[in-house]
């Protein structure tokens, strides 16, 4: 049976826009969730129907196969951290991660036991009898994490809870959310509009847009088959490049449609070569640490390339040629943005015709 | 807080002693004996405290102003929180007109109000009763106002994280609402207590026991029962407003040190 089960979701607020337009998932127990999507596609909403925050009239929840529509929150067993945290600012960490077990008339004794076991997981110890003013935002971060798990519920929803994090932390406690899914085996639903986050935390990812789910599947599906030019080009950085077909050379392959292909998927040449490519002139190069993004200026619009470090790497203004490995291109109808599933032109198939100049 | 400019410090410093010159007076008045004071000479005694707590009851009235002071601000309070939170939390059928119309007592003279509260109590057979005294003053329009303006501030966040807990709304209120709310709840607590402890015209009205009387009504009385025919004992009458403003006093430099305490620090990021 699924931990949670979403069947035609639809969402609006009173006087306002509808937010969600039909939303349907199945969600297994122990599965790391990632929900993401530019600001104002309605993954917040979803996360908040989803804790019984904000009432579910249109469609049907069920969690562990019971409808959960009229459910109140502390009743559907789950745990929530939000994007600010939200912890009591008049209580010390211990109170706070014990205050959902004295809620629910856990004994002192094994209360304050369960919230010190939890606070060592989360390395939070040393900090016990503080208040959340006198912890850092990372620290708080772990003790708004220890206030749900102290309650070992069977679900976890996050809404973006690294996003107030800087860099290196966020990094860090990327790594340690994972290792926690690891130990807990609790099914998680992560919020958030960072694409590496979803990709490298799911075990399934929720792409949204404007309140429509586009595609929910692996990230390596997410990545390498996106059902539409919208997730090519949300999920990967630097995003996909969308070239119409018409500003390829020789390109052998459908016509009138937007080729879509990555920017580790294009090879720079000094000169004209043979099969598909496009003539640029670079306007700026980027370093990464380990690679460099070139970004060109072409007939067909801004282009972006990844060149690794140690490759000889053109200046601004020079003239080059990119072309293209016809195996990593995808193909989308240029006025629905859908993939369409066409025969791949292989390299050595293409025939050799002269590289026309651009202007 | 320590000014660093000199100037400054003795500015405040005579404006402090200028504000608190009359209270100082009138302190130093009561220990005088009233024939001390009316021929200018200086003749320290505690009978004006003692005449005023023993011969003229002060002791009982000082009680009936807590008790009646207390209970209004006990009540009120519990009454403006509740009002408060339902009105920055929930929104229902015609919960902006009952939030409007709220507001709009502010507006009502309490005069206006007199005769009507009068004959109401006087129907339930209240007259002459502490609950005569306390009821009419229990709902307190501006307290509602000030806690529901408060309560806003407070981010919605702590609420759903609370209700994600497991928490009833009344939990929410109790646990977190209500701890966060301290400054501003100490603050109307204070507001009420003094309004009501100063309150005259309404026990003036509802009260004709003597045993019931409060503070601001036995001083008045004290113009009255004198032992001169023409001149007032006035350090009899000093004694009796130091026992007057006293509870108040000292009230007030207790909850202040609250009052100045931010409570927010860390809620959220």
């Amino acid at each position: 049976m699924s931990a949670i089960t979403l069947k035609d979701i639809r969402k609006s607020y009173a006087g306002g826009p509808q937010i969600l337009h039909g939303v349907s998932m199945d969600i297994q127990h122990g599965e790391f969730i990632v929900i993401v999507g530019p600001s104002g596609c309605g993954k917040s909403t979803l996360l908040r129907l989803l804790a019984g925050l904000d009432p579910c009239e249109q469609g049907e929840l069920l969690i562990d196969g019971k409808r959960a529509n009229d459910l109140p929150p502390q009743d559907r067993d789950i745990g929530m951290i939000f994007q600010n945290y939200a912890l009591y600012p008049h209580m010390t960490v211990l109170e706070n991660i014990a205050f959902g077990l004295e809620l629910r008339k856990v004994p002192k004794v094994e209360r304050l036991k369960r919230a010190r076991s939890v606070a060592e997981t989360l390395q939070l110890t040393s900090y016990l009898d503080r208040k959340p003013g006198a912890l850092s935002g990372g620290q708080r971060q772990r003790v708004a994490m220890g206030r749900a798990m102290a309650r070992d519920c069977s679900t976890f929803l996050m809404d973006e809870p690294l996003s107030n994090l800087d860099n290196a932390l966020r990094v860090a406690m990327r790594t340690e959310i994972k290792d926690l899914h690891r130990q807990l085996g609790a099914t998680i639903i992560y919020v958030t509009h960072d694409q590496t986050e979803a990709l490298s935390l799911a075990d399934r990812v929720a792409v949204m847009k404007d309140g429509h789910l586009q595609q929910f599947d692996t990230p390596d599906m997410i990545y390498d088959q996106p059902v539409n030019r919208f997730v090519a080009g949300f999920l990967g950085s630097p995003a996909m490049n969308f070239v119409p077909s018409d500003c390829i050379d020789d390109w052998g392959g459908a016509r009138d449609i937007d080729v879509g292909f990555r920017p580790e998927a294009l090879s720079l040449n000094r000169s004209p070569v043979s099969g598909p490519s496009i003539a640029a002139r670079v306007v700026l190069t980027e370093m990464t640490g380990a690679t460099f993004i070139v970004h060109c200026e072409s007939e067909a619009g801004r282009l972006s390339a990844v060149v690794a470090r140690g490759e000889e790497l053109p200046h601004e203004g020079d003239k080059i040629w990119l072309s293209l490995d016809p195996s990593q291109v995808l193909c989308f109808d240029a006025i629905s943005g859908v993939r369409l599933d066409l025969p791949v032109v292989h390299h050595s198939q293409m025939p050799k015709t002269h590289v026309k100049e651009t202007a | 807080m320590k000014p660093e400019n000199p100037f400054v410090a003795v500015l405040a410093l005579v404006a402090g002693l200028l504000f608190l010159s009359p209270v100082l007076y009138s302190i130093w008045m009561s220990f005088q004996t009233a024939d001390a004071y009316y021929t200018g000479n200086i003749d320290f005694t505690f009978r004006n405290y003692e005449m005023a707590i023993g011969q003229y009851n002060f002791a009982r009235y000082l009680v009936n102003s807590v008790i009646v002071s207390g209970l209004v601000t006990l009540i009120g309070l519990a009454v403006a929180t509740c009002a408060a939170f339902a009105f920055a939390r929930y929104t229902f059928a015609g919960s902006n007109l009952l939030f409007g119309a709220v507001v709009a007592t502010l507006m009502i003279p309490s005069h206006i109000t007199l005769i009507p509260n009068y004959l109401t109590l006087a129907k339930a057979g209240l007259l002459d009763t502490y609950a005569g005294l306390v009821l009419p003053a229990v709902s307190n329009g501006f307290a509602a106002f000030f806690l529901r303006q408060f309560i806003r501030g407070i981010p919605r966040a702590l609420d759903e994280a609370a209700y994600m807990d497991g928490a009833s709304p009344l939990k929410v209120l109790w646990r977190v609402i209500i701890p966060l709310s301290k400054p501003a709840i100490l603050s109307m607590g204070l507001y009420i207590f003094i309004s009501e402890w100063n309150n005259y015209i309404w026990p003036l009205v509802a009260i004709g026991r003597e045993d019931l009387y409060t503070l601001q009504i036995g001083l008045a009385r004290l113009y009255r029962v004198n032992p001169g025919e023409d001149i007032i004992d006035w350090p009899l009458v000093m004694a009796a407003s130091t026992i007057t403003i006293l509870p108040v006093l000292v009230g007030f430099i207790l909850v202040e040190r609250h009052l100045i305490r931010g409570m927010m620090m860390g809620a959220v990021k």
